[in-house]
């Protein structure tokens, strides 16, 4: 059993690795075939105050005067010894970064995950339990409605409601102006990141609902619901010694899986609340041919969805017990 | 007439776009603000509202601050640089005053700049300001391949504790906008991390910066100048939607505001607006298309607009106060060449527009008739017609492209406009009218825009523009010794009496339009006056930051 989760562990961190390096060698090429110009877009609207000899300075900070391939073979000798290298635009290491950035994003996207997750399993299963019913129809709705809205344009609606016209959350930002960061609270922290959060679960929720309704309905449906109904057994009874043990396992794939969506869906979040976390650092260096900080985010995210999933690999085998590993079935 | 009821038809869409598309901008501008008093209350128990002479709230567009405070990387080439103090400064006549300088001195064959400076100057660390600080700042300058340029520096070395010498590789007249935004750094405190940890002898210091969200900085007890009156400033670091947003919340004290809000009024805010050498124009390829490519392969030459006939035409025929009136909402001035309002503009170089019989005139003198009846000129066979390109999603671009074509249609020239992105725009630059924006305090861009040598293939000189007697002003202009030599010649390279590259002489853009920066200020906050302000409507409110004043109690 032992030997078995090692040897899990050693081929998923196997395939990681072999990830990681198909996902460095695509940024790369990706980038070296995109058409802006990094020094142009430091320099802006000085362009014309900038002598050829300044840019050729500037290049040769940021290695620009090297070809692709060289600087490829940099950037991977630079990663063997731990190091991502410095980003140009915030001429910071890439890490710090990440970390900083990452960390403000982290509590919206704990919360965001969270609340989807729940909120959208007890929707699935109320909608699953009364299908046909006018509640299965108003989550239906809601839920085909969610899964096809832009996630941009729900944040735009609710900054309109709640910012502009009720004036009860924030317009923008993650703190308070003008409050130094040591007299921030915790409540003040939340009060910036509800509206964002909120943005990202109201998507969040649609796919867990109706993939969770979908499958109660096929438990409801099933010969041994039958049997344990005609044994007198109660609809909540059902639901909760039958139903649940069968779409948790969805549902849990589904949860984790949306990890890579919801990171997705923070870019377009941040950038309309202006959030300053991992997604508005993603526009700025993709906009700005920012080759290590993209490279570096497109690493770290590819390393968080992977995580999860494997999470979610894992958390199989401690649900369900048919499926642990090393047992044949 | 045509011109005035299609710039009309302008402001009339402008205006819903920016109801439909910006909608965080058709919040502010069109929905009716009904809430507004709830919102005083609600907003009661956020900290700091309404500003005093203790703090003010700015909420001024921009991302300046990506890279941190580090002025040899570029940090203050314009606006205040806060944390630092420059040798130099520019006044509101943009003359220069000395600040952290006693004196200067350039020598006879301009190659050696002497600059003695005070001496009870400190870091906000205690140290003395030193003429070795001086001396590593410009150095580290040089070196460091950031936005400021001191290429032309050949050595900075300190003489005395107070006197320090900048040998340069040859003289450079412009030289002296260095001195003006070049922010002294401690030589014993700079390092990696300085742009986030700046040590300084500016008014300020810094106090917090969270990045991407909003710096905050206290007085600078230890300033050798008038200590200002305002003793924190916070600035919000969000877009121009956003910031006028904060200001109608009352959270911020100031703030900038595209021209296309600026009609808007917001209690206890007054607006301002600010007059600046943001241009806009056109530029015209200059030569005509003999197959010439550039090194990155890109055509140039466009054998319509290197007609003189046609740029002179087109820029007689513009009506450049219309296109003030209908796309800036009057928020801004015409435009007659690239350096409105600066020192070394040559007033007679400007023309009387919107003549559209003149402009016919000048064509039929050129050759150009319509033979065919299609309502086009033609030359040679060669019909009056090119593409004018703008960058797609800037909303004023692509309101003076369409109304400009819309303003030459009766002289016979048909422009077709189209939108498309930089990446897009930069193959075909050369070879196509484009619309630009620039704007410096620095005439060194006047050099690039115009000088044959400039022309590489990029942005500057675009549109191999040539004339020996123009780079032949232009090189007197540069290589003087002093900026107050220099003029004489900047002003002969605009127009002297027989030649020029304005209107009058070669016509190698049609300049149209200076945007008017427009920012609220609340009614208790004195900003004194502001300069000129270059190109980046924002961060440059802020060269006299430290004289402004709260005069409400």
């Amino acid at each position: 059993m032992q030997l078995d989760i090692a040897s899990f562990i050693l081929r998923k961190l196997f395939r990681l690795v072999l990830l990681l390096i198909a996902v460095a060698i695509f940024s790369f090429v990706l980038i070296s075939f995109s058409p802006i110009d990094p020094i142009d877009a430091y320099v802006g609207a000085d362009m014309l105050q900038i002598s050829p000899e300044q840019r050729e300075i500037i290049a040769q900070r940021w290695g620009l005067d090297q070809p692709m391939m060289t600087r490829f073979v940099l950037w991977l000798r630079q990663l063997a010894s731990g190091n991502l290298g410095m980003s140009m635009i915030f001429n910071q290491p890439v890490s710090a970064v990440i970390g900083s950035r990452f960390q403000t994003s982290l509590q919206m996207l704990a919360i965001a995950w969270f609340l989807s997750g729940a909120l959208g399993l007890a929707m699935g299963v109320l909608a699953g339990a009364r299908a046909g019913s006018w509640l299965d129809r108003a989550i239906r709705f809601y839920a085909y409605t969610l899964a096809s809205s832009p996630t941009f344009w729900v944040a735009l609606l609710l900054l309109i409601v709640f910012s502009v016209s009720l004036k009860v959350t924030p317009i923008c930002c993650a703190t308070p102006p003008g409050v130094l960061a040591r007299d921030v609270t915790f409540w003040q922290r939340l009060h910036h990141l509800i509206l964002p959060a909120a943005t990202l679960s109201i998507i969040g929720v649609a796919n867990i609902a109706l993939h969770t309704r979908q499958k109660l309905i096929e438990v409801l449906n099933s010969d041994y619901v039958l049997f344990a109904r005609a044994q007198g057994e109660s609809l909540v009874g059902v639901i909760r010694h039958h139903g649940l043990r069968n779409i948790i396992l969805p549902a849990l794939t589904l949860q984790f899986a949306s990890l890579s969506e919801l990171f997705g869906g923070s870019v377009l979040a941040e950038q309309v609340f202006s959030y300053p976390g991992l997604g508005k650092a993603t526009v700025e260096a993709a906009l700005r041919s920012d080759v290590p900080l993209l490279v570096g985010i497109v690493f770290f995210s590819a390393l968080f969805v992977y995580t999860g999933n494997t999470i979610a690999d894992l958390t199989y085998q401690i649900v369900d017990p048919r499926i642990r590993v090393g047992r044949s079935a | 007439m045509n011109g005035f009821n299609i710039t009309y038809i302008m402001k009339l869409s402008l205006k819903t776009a920016s109801c439909a598309a910006g909608i965080l901008l058709a919040i502010a501008a069109c929905a009716p603000s009904t809430s507004e008093q709830a919102s005083q209350q609600n907003n009661a128990s956020a900290p700091q509202q309404g500003g005093s002479s203790e703090q003010i709230v700015l909420a001024l567009s921009n991302s300046e601050f990506d890279d941190g405070f580090d002025p040899t990387l570029g940090w203050g080439r314009y606006g205040s640089p806060l944390f630092q103090s420059t040798l130099l400064r520019r006044n509101s006549e943009l003359g220069f005053e000395n600040d952290l300088a006693t004196n200067y001195s350039v020598s006879a064959d301009g190659k050696v700049w002497t600059v003695t400076i005070r001496n009870d100057a400190r870091f906000s660390d205690g140290t003395p300001v030193t003429a070795e600080d001086v001396a590593f700042t410009f150095n580290k300058a040089g070196e460091s391949g950031g936005k400021t340029d001191v290429t032309v520096l050949q050595a900075a070395i300190a003489t005395s504790p107070t006197t320090v010498e900048l040998r340069l590789k040859q003289p450079q007249s412009t030289f002296i906008n260095r001195l003006a935004t070049l922010g002294i750094v401690p030589k014993h405190a700079h390092n990696a991390n300085y742009g986030r940890n700046p040590i300084g002898s500016g008014p300020y210091k810094l106090v917090q910066w969270d990045e991407g969200q909003q710096l905050i900085a206290e007085v600078n007890p230890d300033y050798y100048g008038d200590v200002p009156q305002i003793q924190r400033l916070v600035f919000l670091l969000v877009e121009e939607d956003a910031a006028f947003a904060a200001a109608k919340a009352g959270q911020a004290q100031v703030a900038s505001v595209p021209q296309t809000l600026a009609v808007q009024s917001i209690d206890n805010m007054k607006l301002y607006d600010v007059k600046s050498v943001d241009n806009r124009g056109i530029m015209f390829p200059f030569v005509p298309d003999t197959g010439k490519t550039t090194p990155d392969g890109a055509a140039i030459g466009n054998d319509v607009t290197a007609d003189l006939a046609i740029r002179q035409a087109i820029n007689y025929g513009i009506d450049r106060k219309a296109l003030v009136d209908g796309i800036l909402e009057g928020y801004g001035s015409p435009a007659y060449g690239p350096v409105t309002g600066l020192p070394w503009e040559q007033k007679d170089a400007d023309i009387e527009d919107g003549q559209i019989d003149r402009a016919k005139q000048i064509l039929a003198e050129g050759g150009w008739s319509d033979k065919n009846n299609d309502g086009v000129v033609e030359k040679n066979g060669q019909p009056a017609e090119f593409t004018i390109l703008y960058k797609a999603g800037d909303s004023i671009r692509q309101a003076l492209a369409l109304s400009v074509a819309e303003q030459i249609k009766p002289l016979g020239i048909r422009a077709n406009v189209e939108g498309k992105s930089w990446d897009e725009i930069e193959p075909r630059m050369h070879s196509n009218v484009v619309v630009f924006g620039w704007g410096s305090q620095d005439p060194t861009e006047v050099y690039n825009l115009y000088h044959s040598k400039s022309a590489q293939g990029d942005f500057n000189n675009a549109g191999y523009y040539a004339d020996s007697k123009i780079d032949n002003m232009l090189d007197l202009a540069v290589g003087a010794p002093t900026q107050e030599e220099a003029i004489a010649f900047w002003k002969a390279a605009q127009w002297d009496g027989q030649s020029g590259f304005t209107t009058k002489g070669d016509a190698a853009w049609a300049w149209l339009v200076n945007l008017d920066h427009t920012y609220f200020v609340n009614t208790c906050l004195d900003i004194g006056t502001p300069q000129v302000e270059p190109h980046g409507h924002g961060w440059p409110i802020t060269a006299n930051i430290a004289e402004w004043k709260w005069t409400c109690n």
